[in-house]
């Protein structure tokens, strides 16, 4: 009977202290440090096809030969999200483009801001606040050379043992005047996830 | 002579007693279905609910549903409820929301380990009470149709790649179903062992659900988010996957007329010439013409008709053996449909004096009937082993507490007899669809809905589709409009 009382007390101890110590602790951490929470797609998967493709890209002779002389300008389609995720895509061609940028070999006209560009000059030239002398008149800007556009493909599978899950990055360069692809490449990413035995 | 138990004897008892009591209300507490869920079955606690639904309030109807915690055992069935609402209610933001918190607890338990510790006990906690206590795992139909949702509220926001994220989902969440499916459910009769005639007595008296399933092959095959997976592909301009997924869902539904119709005209347009000539000899009519005039957009209506029929709750006294060899009766409750389907009359549209109807394209309440089938020698199991340890428990409180402990055990037995009644109680019984070529430009079509004459303003652009989701619950007739 003792012996009873005492094993039900020692799990209801177990039980509230494991209840009580679970503290949440805030840290910061390496952003780039291989992220492993899930199977599903994360930073490191991003920071991996930027890396690559930048990388790929800026090393590539064909590029080589364009930007011999100058700074070939770039504009970024968007990267086509075929998985089964709502992935950012914009975001992963945001990394891309600032990669090259900073390679110096590229320059990037963005699109997404047209509208906002399109709002400030037209203040400068219509609101009356803006000495018009000044103001930057409207179609001064550089039209680009080149588009920027891919793909991101995914194969999800899962058995009672298992889930795996492969990424395909696809990236492609066009020449806007002739419509000649001038590079592609592409990254692929496996990840598996085992599942335990036992858990709660 | 007769043995008399010893004092030690009667304390253990005494103790397991406790022990038993206890488990029960830390079961209750733990696995936390509210003790409404022990006692109510679920298709009492959404009567007020869907009665709101078919008026036409869905305000009300959201605020009827009965608030749950974020670990109670059906909380990701109310929230689906929930979206459901939101979504009739025109909330896409607030529903995109709860159906994907429910889709994370989906692949939250995709990804959990083999043996859940935790299902233990709630299997456990199940075979003392009742089968509400174990947590809801959403069936298959019901994730097809979330996925669907899904994609609808996407399109709402205009986002058609995000849309065509949640068709993705719900294609993986079938082609996994079809995989799995086969050959899983007929080994639980297995592990019952000696009690097995139990089953089989089950079984038997288990009252017939074949008109409500109809042809309905398996729980899980979805023509609607074939359909909608193929007109989306469509309209993003992936010819080749809209052709697969139309192909899929004419599988389902092969009198389908306006199916046989697209897969005659992607298998034109594709240059596909063996399946035209398959399908050519297949089909009565054999049109292979391919709309290509000018400055013609196509409609496309969802008509979504009735809310589905709860799960009953289906009562039946089976004898049972004591250890005695005393034959008792016993009550013993099991989640059933009514065998009978709804008849829905199709929505006509006229369009310059001639008249189109709508066609079937899923019955959710046939799927609904059918997965429940696929459940039950799950739930006969559960069912028998519960039974055998209630007479345990009466035999026990006998024992113990004599006619009293006799008495409150079978007022306990009785009182959890509770069928799992569970199931997503807010979706449409029945979708039919119609698809037809408009000129460009702003139309005012007129649709007969149930009797009732409804305008419908639609606006068509040239070379693309118009969706029109047409809700007909009761006596609430709506719809809108997503130019894709």
């Amino acid at each position: 009977m003792n012996r009873l009382f005492l094993v039900t007390a020692l799990c209801v101890s177990i039980v509230s202290v494991s209840g009580c110590s679970n503290k949440s602790v805030v840290r910061y951490g390496d952003a780039e440090a291989v992220e492993t929470t899930d199977v599903n797609f994360g930073s490191t998967d991003l920071q991996k096809i930027a890396n690559q493709m930048a990388d790929s890209l800026v090393l590539s002779p064909v590029v080589g030969t364009a930007t011999e002389n100058n700074r070939p300008i770039i504009f970024v389609e968007r990267i086509k999200n075929k998985t089964s995720e709502h992935i950012d895509t914009e975001s992963v061609t945001d990394s891309i483009s600032t990669r090259l940028l900073r390679s110096g070999k590229f320059r990037f006209v963005d699109m997404g801001s047209v509208n906002a560009v399109r709002e400030q000059l037209e203040f400068q030239q219509n609101s009356g606040l803006v000495d018009t002398s000044k103001a930057i008149a409207f179609g001064q800007h550089v039209g680009a050379q080149y588009m920027l556009y891919g793909n991101l493909a995914s194969i999800v599978k899962s058995n009672k043992d298992a889930s795996d899950v492969y990424y395909k990055f696809t990236l492609r360069l066009m020449d806007l005047k002739s419509g000649l692809v001038e590079w592609a490449d592409e990254t692929e990413i496996r990840k598996t996830k085992g599942k335990e035995l036992v858990g709660w | 002579m007769l043995r008399k138990p010893s004092i030690e004897y009667m304390q253990i008892n005494h103790f397991k007693n406790g022990l038993l009591i206890a488990l029960i209300l830390i079961l209750c507490g733990c696995s936390s279905a509210s003790l409404n869920d022990l006692f109510n079955g679920y298709d009492q606690q959404m009567r007020g609910v869907k009665q709101s639904q078919l008026q036409g309030n869905f305000k009300q109807a959201i605020n009827l549903i009965p608030p749950r915690s974020s670990n109670d055992s059906s909380y990701s069935l109310s929230m689906l409820e929930k979206a459901r609402l939101e979504f009739l209610a025109n909330k896409p933001e607030q529903s995109q929301q709860d159906f994907e918190q429910v889709y994370n607890v989906i692949q939250k338990s995709q990804q959990a380990a083999k043996f859940q510790l935790s299902r233990g006990v709630e299997n456990f906690g199940a075979i003392l009470s009742n089968d509400n206590v174990i947590r809801y795992d959403i069936p298959l139909y019901e994730q097809s149709m979330l996925h669907s949702y899904q994609a609808f509220n996407y399109l709402q926001q205009k986002d058609l790649s995000g849309a065509l994220v949640e068709i993705r989902r719900a294609n993986i969440v079938q082609q996994q179903a079809l995989r799995d499916n086969l050959g899983s459910i007929y080994n639980v009769q297995n592990q019952l062992g000696d009690n097995s005639f139990y089953f089989d007595d089950v079984a038997n008296r288990y009252p017939d659900m074949s008109n409500t399933i109809g042809k309905v092959k398996n729980g899980f095959q979805n023509a609607y988010t074939f359909f909608l997976s193929a007109l989306l592909y469509e309209a993003a301009g992936q010819q080749n996957d809209a052709y697969i997924d139309y192909k899929k869902a004419l599988e389902i539904y092969p009198e389908n007329s306006y199916l046989q119709q697209d897969v005659m005209r992607l298998a034109t347009s594709l240059h596909m010439t063996d399946d035209i000539a398959k399908y050519k000899a297949r089909f009565a009519y054999a049109s292979s013409t391919v709309d290509n005039e000018q400055n013609q957009g196509q409609i496309v209506i969802f008509a979504e008709s009735g809310i589905v029929a709860n799960k009953q709750e289906y009562s039946m006294n089976l004898p049972v053996y004591t250890s005695h060899d005393d034959m008792r009766f016993y009550s013993v409750a099991l989640p059933s449909y009514q065998n009978q389907l709804k008849v829905f009359s199709p929505v006509e549209l006229v369009y310059q004096n001639k008249h189109y109807q709508t066609e079937e394209i899923v019955r959710i309440q046939s799927l609904a009937a059918k997965s429940l089938e696929d459940q039950l020698p799950a739930i006969v199991t559960r069912q028998v082993s519960r039974l055998i340890a209630k007479e345990k428990f009466r035999e026990q409180a006998q024992r113990q507490g004599g006619d009293l402990g006799n008495i409150f055990a079978n007022i306990y037995n009785m009182s959890t007899e509770k069928a799992d009644t569970r199931s997503w109680s807010t979706l449409p019984d029945s979708i039919q669809i119609l698809r037809l070529n408009l000129a460009s430009g702003e139309h005012q079509l007129e649709l007969n809905v149930n009797g009732k004459s409804q305008v419908l303003n639609v606006s068509i652009q040239a070379n693309k589709i118009t969706l029109v989701k047409l809700t007909a619950i009761g006596s609430f007739t709506n719809y809108h409009t997503f130019n894709i």
